[in-house]
């Protein structure tokens, strides 16, 4: 005998990943899903981000790492709220697991909440967590080439930060290829140059976030 | 209610690659459509995947043998078949294979392309005894 199905295989993560997002929308956070290669500089950048946003919007980290809670320990001297999700082995977070996460963090005293995927360009894009938007890091070290190997992440992306650009003259990274690469699967994806080093592009980036904020709350920005 | 990863992340499940989520989530699926029958077993599962879902389907395959065990669904056949990537233009309504993910249209070269085919990934339906 045959039962008709027709059922979305990650309709039970979406359904939890709604469930996030009520609970976000709630809270008023902005949600970020930051995702990257491994090395990218995802901690790097929140490191830069949590002294630039300091008196316009209040940050809030969760960190997706395999093992270790390094990452957690660089957020934490920042003196933001940090929740660290060691998975294992598993190579993406799931909409469940923010869901556990959440009661370990005071949500009412967060504005932008970003949530640092693992490491990788394949799975993290699969698993929608309740986020408002996904944003993603290409470092010049990875090559120009990636949006074409890795198109979804970068389809499924709103904001590309290009990271490392102080190392672009020692290598081969193309800046143009690599946006045209991006643009071939996106084409309104949208791009920053960053630095993490040099500091090149933060103030951008936090112009970005602060934008995206007024727009899903209208309201000015608190301090 | 689902199959997902602990937040601990120390489970006792072997490796995780998105195969083995997807492959839970089958499972599950799968299991409660043959509740709704009472159906003793299932035989045979029939799942599309679109190309830009970069599933492996021996992962998948080997995944969904060893999540399935002790279900109604253990031994069952998993079937996957691949959706190829196509795309509409919304300019001349062309549709054409996005095989390179190039959103321009090669007719009207318009670059408002809707994928119509490729990103979907649903159990379709499945065989009970």
């Amino acid at each position: 005998m045959k039962i008709n199905v027709m059922t979305d295989v990650l309709e039970a993560n979406d359904r939890i990943a709604d469930g996030n997002r009520q609970v976000f929308d709630s809270n008023k956070n902005l949600v970020l899903n930051l995702m990257s290669s491994p090395g990218a500089g995802k901690t790097a950048l929140l490191e830069r981000t949590a002294s630039a946003l300091k008196g316009k919007l209040r940050l809030g980290v969760i960190v997706g790492d395999l093992e270790t809670t390094r990452d957690a320990d660089r957020l934490e001297k920042q003196g933001i709220p940090v929740v660290q999700l060691t998975t294992g082995s598993a190579c993406h977070l799931d909409a469940n697991m923010i869901a556990v996460a959440l009661s370990r963090l005071d949500l009412s005293a967060i504005d932008v909440l970003v949530i640092e995927n693992v490491g990788n360009l394949v799975c993290p894009a699969e698993f929608r967590l309740g986020e408002d938007v996904k944003v993603m890091i290409l470092s010049v070290t990875e090559g120009d080439e990636k949006p074409l190997k890795y198109p979804v992440i970068f389809r499924e992306s709103s904001l590309l930060i290009i990271n490392k650009i102080d190392l672009l003259k020692h290598t081969d990274f193309h800046m143009d290829e690599a946006k045209a690469n991006a643009r071939k699967t996106h084409p309104d994806l949208e791009i920053l140059d960053v630095s993490c080093v040099t500091g090149e592009g933060v103030s951008e980036w936090v112009d970005w976030l602060c934008r995206r904020y007024r727009e899903k709350f209208g309201a000015s920005i608190r301090a | 209610m689902t199959g997902f990863a602990g937040a601990t992340g120390r489970s006792s499940e072997p490796a995780s690659v998105h195969e083995m989520a997807i492959a839970r989530s089958i499972v599950d699926i799968a299991v409660a459509a043959a509740g709704t029958e009472n159906a003793r077993r299932v035989v045979r599962v029939n799942v599309l995947a679109g190309e830009l879902r970069a599933i492996i389907p021996s992962q998948l395959i080997l995944y969904f043998g060893l999540v399935s065990r002790d279900t109604i669904a253990e031994g069952s056949h998993l079937s996957l078949e691949t959706a190829p990537l196509v795309g509409r233009c919304a300019g001349c309504g062309d549709e054409f294979s996005l095989k390179d993910l190039t959103l321009v249209c090669p007719v009207c070269r318009g670059q408002d392309i809707e994928m119509i085919s490729g990103t979907e990934l649903r159990v379709k339906d499945i065989e009970v005894e």
